[in-house]
């Protein structure tokens, strides 16, 4: 399973996602999924399963799919919890 | 890594009432001063930000300015800002930032080095609430020099 983390240049935010992702997916041992950053007018709905953006791109990344709102991108509390989650909304726990 | 590329004489406070973009010039300062950065730079950040370029905003009351290479960085280098009085991001309340921090790097492969280890500490819960809570420059310095050696 492919999560994708992105902001506007795919170069600052989304980095920083991809890399607090990372740190989480290893923590909770999660061997299937892989993790990559990019920016949002490069992403179409097939770029991964579950899609990461801060709020200033929750309109933007509407009509992607499976994407995840976050509040604070250097929140790990919060970001731990989304991992979670959509690690089990496809099937990995 | 952070510690040299965020010295001490870039870490200032301030107690002044800035706006978002006085704030930016402000938290630029040491670093157009030393040459690290052109005017150009200070500029493309505040009209990244003016373009709608929240997302700066990393949450917590802190945010990084920033913009793309080559708009006027001739050497990498971070600086930061503390302000008593937050200063909101496009005077937008649910954007309120009281910790600046500028980013310049000179290349991508800087920038992915010097982006790592700045979103290490800040997403570290701990060093972050201790950053917020310094009230001085060495404190600052001796915060990062301890996270890193801690790595």
């Amino acid at each position: 399973m492919k999560f994708l983390a992105m902001c506007s240049t795919g170069l600052g935010s989304s980095f920083m996602v991809r890399m607090n992702i990372e740190t989480i997916v290893r923590e909770l041992g999660l061997d299937d999924v892989t993790v990559e950053h990019s920016d949002i007018s490069s992403a179409g709905p097939d770029s991964a399963d579950v899609f990461f953006v801060a709020k200033d791109l929750e309109d933007a990344a509407q009509g992607l799919g499976d994407v995840v709102v976050l509040n604070s991108i250097i929140d790990m509390d919060e970001l731990r919890d989304a991992v979670k989650s959509a690690a089990a909304r496809h099937g990995s726990v | 890594m952070l510690s040299r590329l965020l010295p001490e004489r870039n870490i200032h406070f301030t107690s002044a009432t800035l706006t978002w973009r006085e704030a930016i010039t402000q938290v630029a300062a040491p670093l157009l001063e030393a040459g690290d950065i052109t005017p150009e730079y200070v500029r493309a950040m505040q009209d990244s930000v003016e373009a709608g370029g929240t997302y700066i905003d990393l949450g917590h009351g802190i945010a990084l300015a920033h913009a793309r290479p080559e708009r006027g960085v001739v050497r990498t280098g971070i600086a930061m800002l503390r302000l008593r009085e937050p200063a909101p991001l496009l005077d937008l309340p649910e954007h309120a930032v009281d910790l600046y921090f500028c980013f310049a790097a000179a290349d991508a492969d800087a920038h992915m080095r010097a982006m790592a280890s700045l979103a290490r500490i800040l997403s570290d819960a701990d060093t972050r609430q201790a950053l917020r809570d310094a009230g001085s420059a060495p404190e600052v310095t001796k915060l990062i020099t301890e996270f890193e050696e801690s790595e």
